[in-house]
């Protein structure tokens, strides 16, 4: 017999498990992943390269600057054109705030509504009103990065190959510096509500990031060691998903917040670094709900370097030009951290700039095999000693804390 | 008397579902008028009866996509197709090739288990009672509309290319000033010409405007500008399919 989740509710995008039962035991989870085929790749075959950060976005609403970011970084290293370090600093804040948007929504409208008992987020403002409010203003914030450096709160098309095609303004950098700085409490809040939750799912044994905090030229695992994901990571295709699997020299592993912070904890900020060193114990449990934690500690991150940015551009100040691009043959490969975890974007360009081969990997796809292992084991921990309810919920749950993106997760070309 | 609201999510990015959320106070006016009965990204609950107004978004891109579309169809008063994957098909449905060849490219098999189709806009498969196209829509828009049907009048429509707003904003033009590509002139307006701010030319992703655009024309003055035919065909049919013809 088997138990289906027909649709995971409070995640993004389409998709669903069953949990195969036999002999009144537990035998395999399948996570079935059935949003339709979005065919990215094809999409921007043959197109111009100057349009193609525009297209890629539309992969995915709450990550879509992560997607515009990675695609600008693998034409520039196709030619490569090297911007100076305000433009990526400029990018930088926009990676910041689709972290603080995409966690802020996670946290506050997807998995609180667990920690407190509700069905939603609106339902849940009856009583705690506060929190919820707490969460959109932090939301608003992001979206207002976004904004400012996308051009829009979702799919804008200002992060062009070479730098922008309008830059912030001072009054604008002050107001990211103010704000960031007035929100820094309610994140402390927050990491706080989510350092209670209990733990769910795998033991993530493995962990995959990019080698920067936010981007980065290489990815690097848990071994240390610096690589292209086409090295060390294979991805197969599945017969009841329409996103595939992947594993690192072999082993399930996760991306994502979690892993960021175990990862690259010397790289954070202050207060973050602070934060993480009092629950380090806890993270080292690596139990995959723990995500939902780091995450909390990511928004303190986000924050604090959302004001270092802005203080740093605006004591230096900035030229606001682009660089000049000639396009001739070439390759190159972006890697960006999104909000859920490594996202990688890879072309091959021809000599007139148009796309000659293109290969996209996201977050959800490099987790869809620990998500499975998740759920199998939390599966394993309950079927039976859990009521119908109880079991189903706890499965949910567990699925939520990876934050999926299903929608990103289902046009993965093959290698 | 509370109306019933449910909005379901075919094959998309999921943006058309999560700019609901962006409204953020202007939510908590609409929730005076409106119960959520079916909303999956942000509630686990489900209420499965009828609806007095059903949100749409995405694409039809599985047999999964359309038996949803038909449910909320038939259980619903009104029906808003909500975006350009709604109304239009948007980018994926401008991806050329049947599905199965699409298939073997991507999964690199022939087979077909979970039913995908080729994508299409789900104005193509019922009757729709509003159609807010946009990549993402305007949030105004959408807020207006359920306002409207809370009070019971008509919602307005907008019949205006998006240069009317970029004159209106007086961003310079970039097509003329600058030579560069912008969809402005046959796209339906409505989004505050918001890439136009960014100096950038007008993608097209609200869709061509309904009545008096005139594609030949802009594809004559893309080609003076030096783009080639095949850059040109492609940009127009990124949003809107085949659907501006010149």
């Amino acid at each position: 017999m088997s138990i289906e989740i027909e649709a995971f509710t409070r995640v993004e995008g389409n998709g669903g498990a069953e949990i195969i039962i036999e002999n009144g035991e537990v035998k395999d989870v399948k996570v079935k992943i059935f949003e339709g085929p979005r065919f990215f790749e094809l999409l921007t075959l043959g197109r111009h390269y100057w349009d193609v950060p525009d297209l890629e976005a539309r992969i995915c609403a709450i990550c879509y600057l992560s997607h515009s970011v990675a695609s600008v970084l693998a034409i520039e290293r196709a030619f490569g054109v090297e911007v100076p370090e305000e433009i990526m600093l400029l990018r930088e804040l926009g990676l910041l705030g689709e972290v603080l948007e995409s966690h802020a929504l996670h946290l506050y409208l997807l998995v609180a509504p667990d920690l407190f008992g509700y069905a939603d987020a609106i339902r849940m403002a009856g009583k705690h009103g506060e929190i919820v409010k707490e969460g959109l203003t932090i939301k608003a914030f992001g979206n207002y990065l976004r904004e400012v450096i996308g051009g829009r709160e979702i799919h804008g098309i200002n992060v062009k190959p070479g730098g922008f095609g309008r830059y912030p303004t001072v009054e604008e950098l002050e107001r990211m510096e103010r704000q960031s700085e007035a929100l820094l409490k309610l994140a402390r809040r927050a990491v706080g509500i989510f350092s209670g939750q209990e733990y769910l799912g795998a033991k993530a044994e493995h962990y995959v990031t990019v080698n920067g905090y936010l981007y980065g030229d290489k990815l690097i695992a848990d071994d240390g060691e610096h690589f292209d994901y086409f090295q060390h990571i294979e991805e197969k295709t599945l017969p009841y998903s329409f996103a595939k699997q992947s594993r690192y020299k072999g082993e399930v592993f996760m991306v994502g917040a979690l892993s960021r912070l175990m990862l690259k904890y010397e790289m954070l900020t202050p207060m973050a670094k602070h934060l993480y060193e009092e629950y380090k114990e806890k993270f080292a449990q690596g139990y995959v709900s723990l995500n939902n934690l780091a995450q909390a500690i990511e928004l303190v991150y986000a924050l604090e370097r959302t004001g270092e940015i802005a203080r740093t551009l605006l004591d230096k100040g900035f030229e606001g030009e682009n660089v000049p691009i000639e396009p001739k043959e070439g390759e190159g490969i972006g890697y960006v951290e999104a909000p859920r975890g490594v996202l990688v974007h890879h072309y091959k360009i021809d000599e007139k700039g148009n796309i000659a081969y293109s290969n996209i990997i996201t977050p959800t796809a490099f987790n869809h095999a620990i998500m499975e292992l998740s759920l199998y084991e939390e599966a394993k921990k309950r079927y039976g000693s859990s009521d119908e309810m109880t079991f189903l919920q706890k499965m949910e749950e567990t699925v939520r804390a990876f934050d999926p993106c299903i929608s990103c997760s289902v046009h993965v070309v093959r290698l | 008397m509370m109306l019933k609201l449910g909005v379901f999510e075919l094959t998309d990015c999921g943006g058309c579902a999560l700019n609901i959320l962006f409204l953020y106070e202007k939510l908590f006016d609409l929730l005076e008028f409106y119960e959520i009965k079916e909303f999956h990204m942000a509630s686990s609950l489900k209420e499965h009866d009828s609806f007095d107004v059903a949100i749409v978004t995405g694409t039809v891109s599985t047999q999964r996509d359309l038996n949803l579309l038909h449910y909320a169809r038939n259980h619903s008063r009104y029906l808003i197709a909500l975006g350009t994957c709604a109304t239009h098909g948007d980018v994926q449905a401008s991806v050329e090739g049947k599905i199965r060849e699409k298939l073997e490219k991507v999964y690199g098999t022939k087979a077909n288990p979970m039913k995908a189709l080729d994508s299409t806009p789900i104005v193509q498969h019922v009757a729709v009672d509003y159609a807010l196209p946009g990549c993402p829509y305007d949030k105004d828009e959408i807020y207006q509309v359920l306002m409207s049907l809370a009070k019971g009048v008509e919602p307005p429509t907008k019949d205006y290319p998006v240069c009317v707003e970029c004159k209106l904003n007086e961003y310079e033009c970039v097509l003329v000033k600058r030579g560069i590509p912008c969809l402005g002139p046959i796209t339906l307006g409505g989004c505050n010409a918001v890439c136009i701010k960014s100096q950038l030319g007008c993608i097209g992703c609200r869709g061509p405007l309904p009545k008096e655009a005139n594609p030949a024309s802009e594809f004559e003055i893309l080609k003076e500008l030096g783009y080639d035919e095949e850059y040109i065909r492609r940009k127009f049919k990124t949003f809107a399919r085949g659907e501006l013809r010149w």
